[in-house]
């Protein structure tokens, strides 16, 4: 497979030579954590087959109070493999979040995030944010019964942050109630303001993985380890990660279409052990961990404080985690990770199994 | 005797201890379908349709599994050439195309 | 005369094999994706239920139109009180025809084409007859279907 005038043809106009020499020239490191370097990949890969996904569903689907339920079931009933592409964009979704998750806290475990690769630890966990109201505004386009509560409460959980909860529950949901409003609003996050904003921000994110490098754990920085260039070697690797991952999802999708529910009433009262998508579960277990009321104060606005101090701390860590920017071994923030994962893994299978 | 019934009873148990928690199970699966009238196919129905795909997913997994095993047969391929110290190109080098 | 050595080096033939397989495989996922992406087309239904009160009473030598998926069907009632139904489509330039009772015709007005009361074609362009399809009354419901489909009725 060689095509000598394409070549000539390419190099007759441009200077080819230095980005075969920056490929050739890349390396990643081999050692025993390598592994993760996959995960940043694998989540890469997920989004492109979102946007492609999306892209189609988008040509069926009505984002109106009226048609949105009856044009997804239209989706999966009458248009060729309709039913396939809508479980295809789900089970992406759901992996989607499921990597970004893996590949955060791997980098949290192994303190990829310390200095100088601060602003790829911020970027990324943008994206996680992003990423998090991508599921929910996609799952509200299907407006059944499920998700009409889960936004309701996502939206009104926000509304019980201080100060800026009531203007920023009315301005998600374009009114004081979820309605055809919020339907048309989260539409147009779903499919034009986040995928800009995503597109951008990954640009940002791997050009400062390209422009730093890929990071090596502190207690493995000493010893030199080996490295293997990126390409043809780890680019092929990330090749066969990335069929399986094809294959898993294609896989899913072919035997566990998602349920759609009854068509969303908001006079209706919401369906029975109504449970919001896995990501949201960690949050919600800690909410109700706290009682109503804490010293005459509202428990809920406490409550909610409370995860947004520990979000935010995970946020910033990098420029908490002091010992660990110098290049030293920081067993604290170590044992920061471990609870944090531990945390999240135990919240969410308690909230999946109660 | 006595053991004997014993014994019966105890391995009765034992099936017991397996069947109740999957009869409990099959009818908490069975009400909560109960509730829900006519879910919304979300796979196509017929049988023959349901074969095609079947066997579209199998043909794919094969197609995947062909691809990463010449991958695989490429990986060990530029492996076997960088050992060699080979694989820096030599511009100038005359080729046979 | 035998060749020592194959001309094609295992990094060729590796590469081409690679190559062609890549293509297969992006080939098919890019078949699937246009086929979504494509309108789907071309798609009647197997069935359409009607209420046999509206068609029941129509007079004789008449048709009633009816929508057979996006298009018109005619439920027709010849002079001698028998009924069929058809595809109200002509099959020459899938214009809709008109039922003249009066020469107990159909006629394609776009290209003066003619059918009879059985659907065939007399008369003009039109290659073929028009489709007909089969007519079933269950209790208040008339069924339209299209010849040799089993209709399952979802449970109401």
């Amino acid at each position: 497979m060689n095509y000598p005038r394409l070549k000539h043809w390419l190099e007759e106009r441009y200077d080819l030579t230095d980005v075969r020499k920056f490929a050739k020239s890349k390396l990643i490191p081999e050692h025993r954590y390598d592994f993760l370097y996959y995960t940043g990949g694998i989540t890469l890969f997920l989004f492109i087959i979102q946007f492609i996904s999306g892209m189609l569903l988008a040509f069926y689907y009505v984002p109106h109070i009226d048609h949105a339920y009856k044009s997804i079931i239209d989706i999966v009933t009458k248009i060729n493999m309709g039913w396939f592409f809508r479980s295809f964009h789900h089970w992406g979704a759901q992996l989607a979040i499921l990597f970004l998750f893996i590949h955060l806290f791997g980098t949290l475990l192994v303190k990829a995030y310390r200095k100088p690769r601060e602003m790829i630890w911020v970027t990324g966990f943008v994206l996680l944010i992003i990423s998090i109201f991508f599921g929910l505004s996609g799952y509200l386009l299907l407006w059944d019964e499920r998700a009409f509560a889960a936004v309701r409460v996502a939206t009104g959980g926000a509304g019980a942050l201080p100060v800026i909860g009531e203007f920023i529950k009315i301005f998600l949901r374009g009114g004081t109630e979820v309605t055809g409003e919020t339907i048309v609003r989260f539409y147009a996050f779903h499919v034009a303001i986040l995928p800009l904003i995503t597109l951008c921000i990954i640009g940002l994110h791997v050009l400062l993985v390209q422009y730093h490098g890929v990071s090596v754990p502190t207690s493995l920085e000493k010893n030199k380890t080996s490295a293997v260039p990126f390409f043809p070697n780890v680019f092929y690797k990330d090749m066969i990660i990335w069929l399986i991952v094809l294959g898993v999802v294609v896989t899913l999708a072919v035997l566990l279409p998602p349920e759609i529910g009854i068509q969303a009433d908001p006079l209706a009262p919401p369906p029975e052990n109504i449970k919001p998508e896995w990501y949201f579960l960690c949050v919600l277990e800690t909410l109700k961990l706290f009682p109503g009321e804490i010293l005459g104060l509202n428990g809920e606005t406490i409550a909610i404080l409370c995860v947004s101090t520990g979000i935010l701390f995970l946020f910033l860590i990098p420029f908490f985690a002091r010992k660990a920017n110098r290049g030293k071994k920081s067993p604290l923030f170590t044992s920061i990770a471990v609870v944090y994962v531990v945390y999240f893994v135990t919240m969410t299978v308690i909230g999946f199994l109660s | 005797m006595k053991q004997k019934f014993m014994t019966w009873v105890k391995s009765r148990l034992a099936v017991m201890g397996y069947a109740l928690p999957l009869v409990v199970l099959s009818i908490i699966c069975g009400l909560s379908t109960v509730g829900a009238e006519e879910k919304v196919p979300v796979f196509p129905q017929s049988t023959y349709d349901a074969y095609i795909i079947y066997q579209n997913l199998a043909i794919f997994w094969i197609f995947i599994l062909g691809l990463i095993i010449i991958i695989l047969m490429k990986l060990r391929e530029i492996e076997r050439t960088q050992k060699l110290g080979a694989d820096n190109d030599n511009e100038d080098a005359p080729r046979l195309e | 005369m035998k060749l020592k050595y194959s001309l094609i080096s295992r990094r060729t033939f590796l590469n081409t094999l690679f190559g062609s397989w890549l293509f297969a495989l992006f080939s098919g996922s890019f078949y699937a994706l246009i086929k979504f992406a494509f309108p789907t087309v071309g798609k009647e239904p197997d069935f359409v239920v009607l209420k046999l009160k509206d068609y029941v009473d129509i007079p004789n030598n008449s048709v009633k139109p009816f929508t057979w998926g996006n298009v018109l069907g005619l439920y027709l009632k010849k002079e001698d009180g028998s009924i069929m139904a058809l595809k109200g489509v002509c099959t020459h330039m899938e214009c809709n025809v008109a039922y003249k009772p009066d020469e107990k015709k159909f006629y394609c007005a776009c290209h003066q084409g003619w059918f009879d009361d059985t659907g065939q074609n007399i008369a003009g362009p039109p290659p073929r007859p028009l489709e007909t399809f089969d007519v079933i009354v269950e209790g208040e419901k008339l069924i339209i279907a299209k010849k040799g489909v089993q209709v399952e009725l979802p449970k109401a």
